[in-house]
């Protein structure tokens, strides 16, 4: 994952550096361990315990160890889609469905390959094929995203953002 | 080949587009604490989060927060009762979270005798970051509500229930939509 500075002096993608079938460059997070997990259950209030009781997990629940939440998962995509498109692109959308379980130990990398690009109101749309595969290479979620970059010498994404008109 | 009876009744048709109360999501608004908790948590160090004179000069201006962030705001106010007491009261065994108290904006439930939730996928849609000191207001509604049959020949329910997350001056931030197949 990128550190602070690197957040700090990225460089921008633009709509004309992009080509389809490209893969964008990967994010790696991990090995998580419990306490990444408990830290989120934490940060946002969710007390279920298969987030941090491992007896509960594996013998009430039948899960293999305590997972992690759907609501990272859901968080990290997009925090991953906005970092490719910084400093002044727009992560726009993102839709994935939950699969394989995340657990203690797991290293994750999540991932996004273009599938389509085309300009509309000046502004560089890019969808793209996203997800989050572990270090088996099994994909914990699957799914699509909508970015949009700026064409090089082009006109600003505006912010806050405002979709073409269809 | 299908084997069950149809899930998708009128009563449950007319769900589709029934539009909750507009209502805070935010106890005190984005404070900056709560932000860095969560910043951590989500293993996101970008500065546009927590150095002011940083931000400023982003296209932004101010320090704003994870887009997704807005959507975690619901706390337990102080004075209210304990939820995790009042969960393990009423089931010592409990999950953690006890039954499902319906609050202000909720939705109503979905009349329907599949009792069984499973996760079906999110989506986001981000149309600004919130800032510090935002007050933010969400409002849910059922954006669909469709029958599909198993391969094992039962029916089961996609229920769709879609969320938009404003802030005081009703700036759209972000739209969520998380599907739920009831079977």
């Amino acid at each position: 994952m990128p550190t602070a500075e690197e957040l700090r002096s990225k460089k921008q993608v633009h709509y004309d550096d992009v080509k389809e079938g490209q893969e964008m460059p990967p994010y790696v997070i991990g090995p998580i361990t419990p306490t990444h997990i408990f830290r989120w259950s934490a940060a946002i209030e969710n007390w279920h315990r298969i987030h941090y009781d491992q007896d509960f997990a594996v013998y009430h629940d039948g899960l293999p160890n305590v997972v992690a939440q759907g609501t990272w998962k859901q968080s990290v995509m997009p925090q991953y889609l906005k970092d490719l498109c910084l400093p002044d692109g727009w992560a726009w959308k993102v839709s994935f469905q939950h699969r394989a379980m995340i657990v203690p130990g797991d290293t994750l990398t999540c991932h996004a390959k273009v599938t389509k690009r085309y300009v509309k109101e000046g502004l560089g749309f890019v969808e793209l094929e996203v997800g989050m595969k572990n270090q088996d290479d099994v994909e914990t979620c699957p799914g699509s995203g909508t970015i949009v970059l700026p064409l090089r010498g082009g006109r600003p994404v505006p912010y806050p953002f405002v979709p073409p008109k269809e | 080949m299908s084997c069950g009876k149809t899930y998708l009744t009128d009563e449950v048709k007319a769900l589709v587009g029934v539009t909750g109360e507009r209502v805070p999501a935010s106890l005190w608004g984005i404070e900056r604490e709560g932000l860095r908790r969560f910043c951590q948590a989500l293993m996101d160090p970008d500065p546009r989060y927590w150095d002011d004179q940083f931000a400023r000069t982003t296209k932004y201006g101010e320090t704003i927060t994870p887009a997704i962030y807005c959507t975690y705001l619901d706390r337990t106010p102080p004075g209210a009762e304990d939820p995790v007491t009042r969960a393990f009261r009423e089931n010592p065994a409990s999950d953690g979270i006890g039954g499902v108290r319906r609050g202000r904006g909720a939705l109503p439930d979905v009349p329907t005798e599949l009792k069984r939730i499973l996760n079906a996928g999110n989506e986001i849609e981000l149309y600004k970051y919130p800032r510090l000191g935002d007050n933010i207001f969400s409002q849910a509604k059922y954006a669909s509500i469709a029958e599909r049959v198993g391969s094992d020949g039962s029916h089961m329910l996609i229920v769709t229930a879609e969320t938009r997350y404003t802030d005081q001056q009703g700036q759209l931030l972000c739209i969520t939509r998380a599907s739920t197949i009831r079977r």
